[in-house]
């Protein structure tokens, strides 16, 4: 019974509620996410825009990663995931459904409000978190439709759940009051991370980082995405390109020995000028010991230079300091948030 | 192992209780409810609760007074009842409040206290 359906997502998950369906409501669009019911109830809900129960309790520090990696592993294929971090004693029961519970409504918002994105109904697909909660389809539905207005209610201007968030250069009041969250946002929004980037790097709700950005550009605290006029380039800062301002200011550093006597001036590079140029090392050299990151690709590291050889490390020694810092990622949160959604996306294949 | 539906029992047993309820106090949603509630409508004083929370919170004279000092309880008194909230401290992010309503003649402020203390730190605690 492969049925596929096109319909207003909320009118979709109430029709498969009120039939005691089975399986996942995905739908499309920006985030877009899935919503997932069992025999009619909803128990699970996730999108890109909401960090997912992994993240709010890996993120915290409420569990170890490894820790909620080997429950992944081991109940994934069975969906009990939730149930084994019980039963293991790494959670209450308490804690598991008030972060499903969070974590459904949460994501349940962004799957769900945009009444004209492309829904679909795959019965039979189940959640690798196994049914932890059961809420009444027409609870969320509601408590979404809810959810809409109060942001609206706050500041009505849509764009600010996904524009990159910027805060003002110069606050609008000689005297502000921020909260806590707002404060956390303000420090690690760099001009480029998104509300949805923010929210898993922070390990909060994404409505709640929506909730505290609209009121921040209430309180003209962050630029209003439409008024981020083209010409004023010097309030948003671009991407840099990577590796390649770094040479300049770092080749002075002479390439450290971490053990062994083997001194680095044994190897000479071609050039007189004695520069280590640690970004023209190519990528087809590895260094002996360790896995340290390859060297970003670019022009510049595939010259007729020949770089002075890694000093001989221990095995599992840590790469020299300069060298395994030598370009470093500009934006690492958003290259972090990105990876967790990879390695998320991955798992939810298994 | 006590689950949120337990936690809600539990606080039922506490004398005097009519409605209990778990909200979401940045969203005004009660994320799950039992018995009775002010004017038989879960959700508008879910919403009702969230307002009174966050004006405590959001009101630096109660919970900066000293640093690192964090809400606990609210307590509303009416000639008909108690309204008592007990912030739940989860360590993952949350923003949650148990919320119990009792009865004014058989309810005791006291023990009510002392009760949801309990329960909220129960219902994330490991034991």
């Amino acid at each position: 019974m492969a049925r596929t359906r096109t319909a207003a997502p909320g009118d979709l998950l109430t029709r498969v509620a009120g039939e005691r369906q089975t399986g996942a409501l995905t739908v499309g669009g920006h985030p877009g996410g899935a919503v997932y019911v069992f025999e009619g109830r909803v128990i699970y809900a996730e999108s890109s825009s909401a960090p997912g129960v992994g993240e709010l309790l890996t993120s915290s520090g409420r569990l170890a990663g490894r820790t909620w990696q080997s429950a992944l592993d081991l109940g994934a294929s069975g969906a009990r995931v939730g149930r084994l971090l019980v039963e293991q004693g790494h959670l209450t029961q308490g804690e598991l459904e008030l972060c499903v519970l969070g974590a459904t409504y949460d994501a349940a918002y962004f799957v769900l409000a945009d009444r004209s994105a492309p829904a679909e109904f795959r019965p039979g697909a189940r959640h690798w978190l196994g049914p932890v909660v059961h809420i009444d389809a027409a609870a969320v539905d509601r408590e979404v439709s809810r959810r809409v207005r109060l942001l609206d209610d706050i500041f009505p201007n849509p764009l600010i759940d996904v524009a990159p968030v910027i805060p003002v250069a110069r606050p609008p009041r000689e005297r502000v009051t921020i909260t806590a969250p707002q404060w956390e946002l303000l420090v690690q929004a760099d001009g480029q991370r998104t509300p949805a980037d923010l929210a898993q790097l922070l390990g909060r709700a994404g409505y709640a980082i929506i909730q505290e950005l609209r009121r921040m550009a209430a309180a003209g605290l962050i630029e209003p995405p439409e008024t981020r006029a083209p010409d004023s380039p010097e309030f948003v800062r671009l991407p840099q390109p990577r590796g390649v301002s770094v040479p300049l200011a770092r080749s002075a550093a002479p390439v450290p020995v971490i053990s062994g006597p083997e001194p680095v001036a044994r190897h000479p590079p071609p050039h007189g000028d004695q520069r280590p140029n640690r970004d023209q090392r190519p990528n087809a050299d590895p260094p002996p010991h360790g896995d340290p990151p390859p060297a970003p690709p670019g022009e510049h590291n595939s010259g007729p230079i020949r770089p002075p050889r890694l000093a001989r490390r221990k095995p599992g020694a840590k790469l020299p300091k300069e060298m395994a810092g030598e370009s470093p990622p500009v934006h690492q949160g958003a290259d972090e948030v990105l990876l967790k959604r990879i390695r998320t996306a991955l798992r939810a294949l298994r | 192992m006590p689950g949120v539906d337990h936690c809600l029992q539990e606080a039922m047993t506490i004398p005097g209780a009519v409605g209990a309820s778990i909200v979401d106090y940045t969203t005004g949603f009660p994320v799950a409810t039992t018995g009775a509630a002010p004017n038989e409508d879960h959700e508008a004083a879910a919403a009702g609760t969230a307002e009174v929370v966050q004006a405590a919170n959001s009101r630096s004279l109660f919970v900066s007074a000293v640093p690192h000092d964090l809400l606990e309880d609210l307590i509303i008194t009416t000639a008909g009842g108690y309204h008592l909230l007990r912030l739940v401290q989860t360590e993952f992010d949350s923003r949650l409040v148990l919320y119990v309503w009792l009865d004014r003649v058989r309810g005791n402020l006291a023990v009510a206290r002392r009760t949801m203390q309990r329960l909220a730190d129960e219902l994330v605690a490991q034991r």
